[in-house]
């Protein structure tokens, strides 16, 4: 089977194995609600592969997630949700990359008493300073009206790829206290062994607070048990004033403690962590929703350093008119202005979305351009030019959508390249 | 810590707590799995606020209200109880941005969702390296592992 026909077979072999089991299931299973969703992305475009200059790069991709069980209520059910890729036209540009991945897979059992939630299988576990993907075991539970504990631990996937994976473990959890939803004080603990030697070790303080005058307090600090030192803190507060929203922050990174020390952690940043340096940023966001046709934003966040005397700042504007259902024209203008002349660039972006465009036969009309100019030319030049224009159609009751987009750009590191991608998403409901 | 007596431990301390957590009542207040359908959010951002009292219900709903930086500001809303966001997301539109191991970035997966600001629209090997020298620590976040940073490496090593 060494024709494109049979290594797609092959690839795909998996998923649709699951495919095919999944739609099985339900005859098994009998009034269980299933659902399927399958993204099918074929793009076309040039690149330079280690044989040849501008060759065929024809990647296909899937996408298949699968929902088995109640949705709506609670009880048992299973969560699928995976890619792969083949290149048509065989080029060895993907050749350094794994062909596929599993992001989640995971049977889960919650139910309303105690807010229970039991989930095994690789899964995301977020909450606290936890945002890994897992494979093994997670449980959330209240302890009576004040407290709500949740524990997790299994085999950390982002080592699966370095030397195997045994003696790699991640295990973690978080105690929460609330006095009511509105205030909240949570410690969380997170260890990651990696081939048998640790790699991370952090504990974390969240705290959430309803001040008066509706502002909310929210943030987080870290510590890191291994190197002993506060790698983070962020702490932000917003409130909403009749058709504002307000946010302001102010984080701390200490770069030897947050970037952690452990021999996993990738470059550039594990060369950042010897650095000595730390980062203090602060600003804020303010949308202003006039009416329900117009939004305006407006953004700041302001970079200092300890040892790195060039400080940055960071503005942006933001204009959305909002038409029937998801009709958006917007427009938004940045600056990042860095002390450093190479740490300057002007960014723009104008989009449109045109939901069901009248008199058209199409489920959507999409555009967004985007023009950045930066102070100091990169590799000889001084901007990026991108252009995408997109339109999609649905058809079987809306459960299929095909859609057809072009991108255009032309910056530092291609002269002019053209992409095209073909969408089709299948939605199936048992 | 070898891994045999690790995971023992560990599945010792779910089944102990599992069993504290079905014994123990509770008069709290528990989420819905999904946010009322009759409520009929529409396809667009929503506003939490437009519908719910900021305070006295469950939730200081102003925390949640999705402006349009919400894509970038989400940390502490999401860090603090994901059920709130399982409510209207499940985890794969979550791995759009999140995911170790993905391989398309978010922009040019949604290309043509245009209203969404997903991170990284357009040309940005160019602009990551203002971004990446200015806030190393905003990336670390979704690179910081060996997995996710796959990309990074032919330039990086
Ligand atoms: C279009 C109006 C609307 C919007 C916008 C909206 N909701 Fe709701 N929500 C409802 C309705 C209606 C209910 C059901 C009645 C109730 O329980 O308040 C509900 C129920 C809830 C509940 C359960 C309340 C309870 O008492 O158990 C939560 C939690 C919730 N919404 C959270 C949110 C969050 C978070 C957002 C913003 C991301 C949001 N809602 C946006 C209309 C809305
Ligand atoms: C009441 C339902 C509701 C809840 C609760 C909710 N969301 Fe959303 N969210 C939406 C809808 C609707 C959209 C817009 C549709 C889309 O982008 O696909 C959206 C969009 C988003 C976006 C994309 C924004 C953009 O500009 O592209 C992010 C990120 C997001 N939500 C994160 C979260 C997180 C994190 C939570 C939990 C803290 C959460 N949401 C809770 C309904 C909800
Ligand atoms: C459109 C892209 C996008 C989507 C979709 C998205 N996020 Fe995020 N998320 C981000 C970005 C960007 C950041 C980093 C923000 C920052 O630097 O503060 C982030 C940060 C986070 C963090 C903080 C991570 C940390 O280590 O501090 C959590 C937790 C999180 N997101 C959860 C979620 C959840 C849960 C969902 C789905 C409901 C979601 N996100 C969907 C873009 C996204
Ligand atoms: C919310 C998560 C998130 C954050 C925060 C984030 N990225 Fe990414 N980034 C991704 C994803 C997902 C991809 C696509 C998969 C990949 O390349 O690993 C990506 C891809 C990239 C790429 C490859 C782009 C290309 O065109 O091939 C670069 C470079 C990059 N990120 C740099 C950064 C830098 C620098 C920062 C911090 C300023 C950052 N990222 C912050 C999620 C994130
Ligand atoms: C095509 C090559 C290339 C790829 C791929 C790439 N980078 Fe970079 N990156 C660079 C260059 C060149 C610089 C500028 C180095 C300098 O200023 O000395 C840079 C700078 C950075 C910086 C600033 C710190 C430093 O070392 O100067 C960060 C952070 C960064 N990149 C993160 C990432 C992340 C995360 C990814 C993967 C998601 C990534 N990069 C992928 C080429 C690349």
């Amino acid at each position: 089977m060494n024709s494109p026909c049979g290594k797609l077979v092959r690839r795909f072999g998996f998923l649709c194995g699951v495919c095919g089991l999944l739609l099985s299931a339900p005859t098994v299973a009998g009034a269980m609600e299933v659902r399927l969703n399958s993204q099918t992305l074929l793009l076309f475009m040039q690149r330079n592969t280690s044989t040849s200059a501008d060759a065929s790069v024809i990647p296909l991709y899937e996408y298949l997630q699968a929902d088995i069980g109640a949705r709506s209520t609670r009880g048992l059910s299973f969560h699928f949700y995976g890619w792969a890729r083949e290149d048509l036209n065989d080029s060895d540009y993907y050749k350094d990359n794994p062909d596929g991945e599993l992001l989640y897979g995971y049977l889960n059992y919650s139910r309303p008493f105690n807010n229970l939630n039991l989930r095994l299988g690789r899964q995301y576990v977020i909450g606290g300073l936890a945002n890994n993907s897992i494979d093994g075991l997670s449980l959330q539970t209240d302890l009576g009206p004040d407290f709500v504990l949740s524990i997790y631990g299994g085999l950390p996937v982002a080592f699966d790829t370095t030397a195997g994976r045994s003696g790699d473990s991640i295990f973690g959890g978080r105690l929460v206290w609330h006095s009511d939803s509105l205030h909240e004080v949570g410690l969380s603990y997170q260890k990651t062994s990696n081939d048998g030697s640790t790699e991370d070790q952090r504990l974390g303080l969240d705290l959430t607070l309803a001040l008066p005058a509706g502002v909310n307090l929210s943030g987080r600090s870290t510590y890191n048990l291994e190197s002993d030192g506060f790698g983070e803190n962020f702490y932000e507060a917003r409130f909403a004033l009749s058709d504002f929203n307000f946010r302001t922050f102010f984080e701390n990174y200490t770069y030897a403690d947050y970037f952690a020390p452990g021999k996993q952690t990738p470059n550039p940043f594990y060369v950042l962590n010897r650095g000595g340096e730390a980062q203090t940023n602060f600003g804020g966001d303010v949308v202003w929703r006039m009416s329900s046709d117009w939004e305006f934003g407006a953004k700041t966040k302001f970079y200092t350093y300890d040892v790195n005397s060039s400080s940055a700042a960071y503005y942006s504007g933001l204009i959305t008119w909002h038409g029937q259902d998801l009709t958006q024209i917007g427009g938004e203008v940045g600056t990042m202005q860095g002390d450093a002349a190479d740490n300057k660039y002007i960014l723009s972006r104008a989009f449109f979305y045109w939901d069901r465009p009248a008199g058209l036969p199409l489920a959507f009309i999409s555009g967004d351009l985007l023009y950045a100019a930066y102070d100091q030319p990169i590799y000889g030049q001084d901007n990026s030019f991108f252009a995408s224009l997109g339109a999609g159609q649905r058809f079987l009751d809306d459960r299929l959508e095909l859609k057809l987009s072009g991108d255009y750009s032309s910056d530092p590191y291609f002269d002019s390249d053209l992409r095209t991608m073909l969408v089709a998403n299948y939605r199936f409901d048992y | 810590m070898p891994r045999r007596p690790l995971l023992f431990s560990l599945l010792l301390l779910f089944s102990f707590l599992l069993l504290v957590a079905c014994s123990v009542h509770d008069q709290g207040y528990s989420l819905p799995a999904q946010h009322p359908p009759e409520a009929d959010l529409g396809r667009n951002r929503p506003t939490c606020t437009d519908c719910h009292e900021e305070r006295g219900g469950p939730l200081a709903f102003a925390d949640f209200n999705h402006t349009a930086y919400f894509a970038e500001s989400h940390r502490n809303a999401a860090g603090r109880n994901v059920q709130v966001c399982n409510m209207c997301h499940q985890p794969s539109f979550c791995n759009t941005c999140h995911a170790t191991g993905i391989e398309l970035k978010p922009s040019v997966k949604n290309q043509s969702d245009t209203y969404s600001r997903t991170p990284h629209h357009g040309d940005y090997l160019s602009r990551h390296r203002i971004d990446g020298r200015i806030d190393p620590g905003s990336c670390f976040r979704c690179h910081g592992n060996p997995k996710a940073a796959r990309t990074c490496a032919p330039c990086h090593g």
